[in-house]
């Protein structure tokens, strides 16, 4: 059998026994939709993953786009692909009926889009960026960038990107320095060289539309003079498209994601490039920011969703693969047993389905905090939503890239020396894995931020939120009869976190921001594996009822949450005494070793 | 043109594992099953959409397609999936499987056809769960209507429908005129196998069933699905087709491995006794 790339049952567990995504079409934005809609929208993204997006996956990583005579040129089979997904709705689903969207719930169009990426995550590229660069004008742009630009972006007609880092600018946003003069017609003339800008150049559509960060002339230094721009690749004069001076200066050869096309992208060489500003002028990282939660959370579903095809092709290929004999009662000329039989096979699974599982619950919950955030009806609902998904967005972006990234290690492992081959396909998916550690903020980046930002926002109330929403999902355990001693490991972690953030909380005040942050990277750790040890407390609680049903075909699916959520309690839980311990002692060696020490 | 597809939802074929036949036999037990619509009516619905469109324009239709299904109200979701493809409107005879057989569900049809007075009455060649192949048959003969089973092409005329049928040994053409009641072979969804007299010639489908996008799944929901009981199409509602006893097919034997390629020559002629 062909891999699923997504087990359909565990998406549709968590949506229907875990999260309740039905309770979201209570919600005035999301009342046309119902439990059919969402069935059908997910049905066909399934569908067209596996039958039109899968089969071009490897096509598209061995023959990757090519820079000749200015131009990018990618895969012929992408221009076959890419409408096929405009076709579904995909750039648009989530938006509001008035910009041409279907106001699907967003936790609907990631689970559905997941499938999309685990198929084929280059192709999805294009899209998913679209709609991010779209959302933007959306927000914050005039009525003019909207019908000029939104709207053939929203259909499909024009693709988008995000063009923000700069070779001396990439994690420093604030570094920006594109250049942009404001002239006397309004428009502003740009000039400066974006790098990394993926999607940057393809040929596929007529137009492509770049959201750049600038800096205008005389504007103060720092975070707070960038601005946002509508640089499109070509520009109207009148009714006609013009070249817009955006010179393709470079095309990266990547070690994943090989069917997208990352380019270096230069502004004005002809002094020609205009941009149009996307709302007030000095906003653009503020802007940036109001969208960055769903842009985080995509790349989290990238990461989970790199992270299932690896595990389902593993699983596969164990049951498959004969090769040893039990340790008991080995006969010899006995035939070889599948490795699924071996205990340390066996661990090398559970631990990726605990992990790939863990990851799309803790991205299902963050994403339904993302529709309620934006469009519960209560205000005080949307606050307490928002609050508790910042705190969560750092966790569910670097989670499922950096634990995933270890869960397509093991998928190669599995495979034995074969999956050292590129006649596999694990190894392809463990390269394109790697760069969602790095895009949309680094993993160090996000420690920083959810230690020196999220957890210490509002006088920790995103923290509070959190326990308390653990706190409910326990007692919904202990009713369900999930094992106490499960409840009260996660109960105890929960506290070490709330002592430690108070202590290191503490070391901020006092004026000491490096003692604080210096295992920055522990905090999010022990934070990732609390989270997500809160995942399997709900599934396993989701499970016990399912067992109460006592429907048979559906004991072996139930049973295997629980056994996940041992794995997950017992190896990975008792990690935080350590982590917490290096967080609060403030373990030294690295920042005092000198640099020659290296 | 207007079109009526029947259309039957079967347990899906990836699921057969799960399929359980309790001891003494007497039914298929269907708890936990998925279902899925039926591969080839899927098939039949394309078809009829190729038929009342013109290919490069297909969010224009020209004509009207109505689905219809026989079977508890579970099976909507089915109707509402073929709604969202791009069907016009839907029928649910209510019905349970066990109350059904293809003579059955042809006479309901019959009645249907009455009502509705289609051009064209399009179905799949069987379902992939009996498998019995009849009730096009079967409609056709109660209609004393023209029919072509097993189709892999058709092309609209003014007055009827060319259909290349797959036959042993090749395709057999047969000029039809309206109204008739076509079947549906797999090959019915390549890439240039219907045409309607809007679509040029050159115009090449996607391989296989459309997909519906999001905006006709919300449309769906808005399009008229009327319900019928079965008793209402038909007066006499006793099944001619009785099953006696269900039982699984024989496991598979454990294969073996031959060493070289004399041994299984050897194995063919002697064993197996096929050469
Ligand atoms: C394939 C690919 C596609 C991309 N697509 C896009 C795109 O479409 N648009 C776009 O704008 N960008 C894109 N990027 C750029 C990407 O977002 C940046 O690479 C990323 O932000 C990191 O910046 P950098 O590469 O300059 O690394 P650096 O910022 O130089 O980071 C290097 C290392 O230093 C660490 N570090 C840096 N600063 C700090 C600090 N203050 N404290 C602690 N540690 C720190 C980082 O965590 C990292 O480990 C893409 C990158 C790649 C590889």
């Amino acid at each position: 059998m062909e891999n699923r790339l997504i087990d359909d049952r565990h998406i549709d567990f968590l949506l229907y026994e875990v999260v309740d995504a039905e309770s979201l079409c209570e919600l005035s934005y999301f009342s046309d939709h119902g439990r059919d809609t969402f069935s059908l929208y997910l049905q066909q993204a399934r569908k067209l993953a596996r039958e039109v997006l899968y089969p071009t996956y490897r096509t598209l990583d061995l023959e990757p786009p090519e820079l000749k005579d200015g131009a990018v040129r990618v895969h012929p089979e992408l221009e076959k692909i890419l409408p096929r997904m405009v076709d579904l709705g995909v750039v648009s689903a989530t938006r509001p009926y008035e910009v041409g969207g279907q106001q699907l719930p967003f936790l609907i169009f990631g689970m559905a889009n997941a499938y999309l990426m685990a198929a084929n995550l280059a192709a999805y590229g294009y899209l998913g960026l679209t709609t991010g660069a779209a959302r933007l004008i959306e927000s914050f742009g005039s009525e003019d960038l909207k019908s000029q630009y939104m709207k053939r972006m929203y259909s499909g007609e024009w693709t988008g990107t995000m063009a923000l880092t700069e070779p001396q600018a990439g994690s420093s946003l604030a570094d920006v320095a594109t250049r942009a003069v404001l002239t006397d017609e309004g428009h502003y003339l740009l000039s400066g060289t974006k790098i990394f800008l993926s999607g940057g150049d393809h040929g596929i559509t007529d137009n492509i539309v770049h959201m750049a960060l600038a800096r205008i002339e005389g504007a103060p230094a720092g975070i707070k003079g960038v601005s946002l721009f509508v640089v499109p690749k070509k520009r109207f004069d009148g009714e006609d498209l013009v070249d817009n001076d955006c010179v393709v200066s470079g095309l990266f050869h990547k070690i994943g994601w090989r069917g997208l096309p990352s380019i270096s992208l230069t502004f004005g060489d002809r002094g020609d490039c205009r941009g149009y500003l996307v709302g007030e002028a000095h906003q653009g990282i503020r802007y940036m920011f109001q969208m960055m939660n769903e842009a985080r959370l995509m790349v989290g579903l990238n990461g989970a969703s790199t992270a299932s095809a690896g595990y389902l092709e593993a699983l596969r290929y164990a049951q498959d693969r004969p090769q040893g004999r039990r340790l008991k009662g080995r006969e010899p000329g006995a035939p070889q047993v599948p490795i699924i039989e071996h205990a340390d096979v066996r661990r090398m699974l559970l631990r990726q389905k605990a992990i790939v599982e863990g990851g799309f619950a803790l991205l299902a919950k963050a994403s339904a905090l993302q529709d309620r955030g934006e469009h519960a009806d209560d205000e005080r609902e949307r606050e307490r939503a928002s609050l508790l998904l910042d705190l969560l967005t750092p966790i569910a972006k670097s989670f499922p890239a950096e634990w995933g990234f270890e869960a397509n290690t093991l998928s190669v492992q599995v495979h034995g020396g074969y999956g050292y081959t590129s006649e596999y396909l694990p190894e392809a998916w463990w390269r394109d894995q790697k760069l969602n550690s790095i895009h949309e903020g680094t993993t160090g980046i996000h420690g920083l931020d959810l230690l020196g930002r999220k957890v210490m926002m509002k006088g920790g109330q995103p923290l509070m939120l959190l326990g308390e929403a653990i706190a409910e999902s326990v007692a919904a355990a202990h009713e369900a009869g999930v094992e106490g001693a499960w409840c009260e490991a996660l109960q105890a972690a929960v506290a070490t976190v709330g002592e430690l953030t108070a202590h290191l909380g503490g070391l901020g005040m006092a004026g000491d921001p490096e003692g604080m942050l210096l295992h920055s990277d522990d905090y999010l750790s022990l934070l990732s594996i609390v989270v997500v040890a809160w995942q399997w407390v709900d599934m396993a609680a989701a499970a016990k009822r399912g067992l109460a049903r006592g429907e048979d075909t559906e004991r072996a699916f139930y049973e295997g949450k629980l056994y996940a959520a041992q794995y997950w309690i017992a190896t990975e839980l008792p990690k935080t005494t350590v982590l917490a311990e290096l967080c609060r002692t403030g373990e030294d060696s690295y920042v005092r070793i000198d640099a020659l020490s290296f | 043109m207007k079109i009526l597809v029947a259309l039957k939802r079967v347990a899906d074929p990836d699921n057969a594992n799960k399929v359980k036949i309790p001891a003494d036999g007497s039914t298929i037990d269907t708890a936990g099953l998925e279902f899925k619509p039926n591969p080839f009516d899927e098939y039949a619905l394309e078809t009829a959409l190729r038929l009342t469109e013109d290919g490069t324009k297909p969010k224009v239709r020209d004509g009207e397609v109505i689905v219809v299904t026989f079977g508890p109200a579970d099976t909507e979701s089915t109707l509402r999936a073929a709604l969202a493809t791009g069907a016009d409107r839907a029928i649910r005879v209510d019905a349970n499987d066990d109350q059904l057989d293809g003579l059955l569900v042809a006479k309901g049809l019959k009645t249907l056809v009455a009502e509705e007075k289609p051009d064209i009455v399009l179905m799949g060649k069987q379902a992939v769960d009996g498998d019995t192949n009849q009730v096009g048959q079967a409609l056709a003969e109660l209609l004393d209507w023209p029919m072509a089973t097993f189709a892999a092409t058709i092309e609209e005329q003014e007055d009827g429908l060319v259909v290349g049928r797959e036959v042993d040994g090749g395709v057999l053409e047969l000029s039809i005129k309206y109204p008739a009641v076509v079947t549906v072979d797999l090959r019915i969804v390549s890439p240039s196998s219907v045409y309607s007299t809007k679509t040029d010639r050159s115009f090449k489908y996607n391989e296989g069933v459309r997909f519906s996008p999001l905006p006709a799944i919300m449309q769906a929901r808005r399009k008229p699905l009327d319900t019928k009981s079965l008793a209402d199409l038909v007066d006499d509602t006793g099944l001619k087709i009785n099953y006696l006893r269900f039982e699984a097919p024989p496991a598979r034997l454990a294969g073996v491995k031959v060493a070289d390629a004399a041994e299984l020559v050897d194995k063919l002629k002697n064993e197996a006794k096929v050469l």
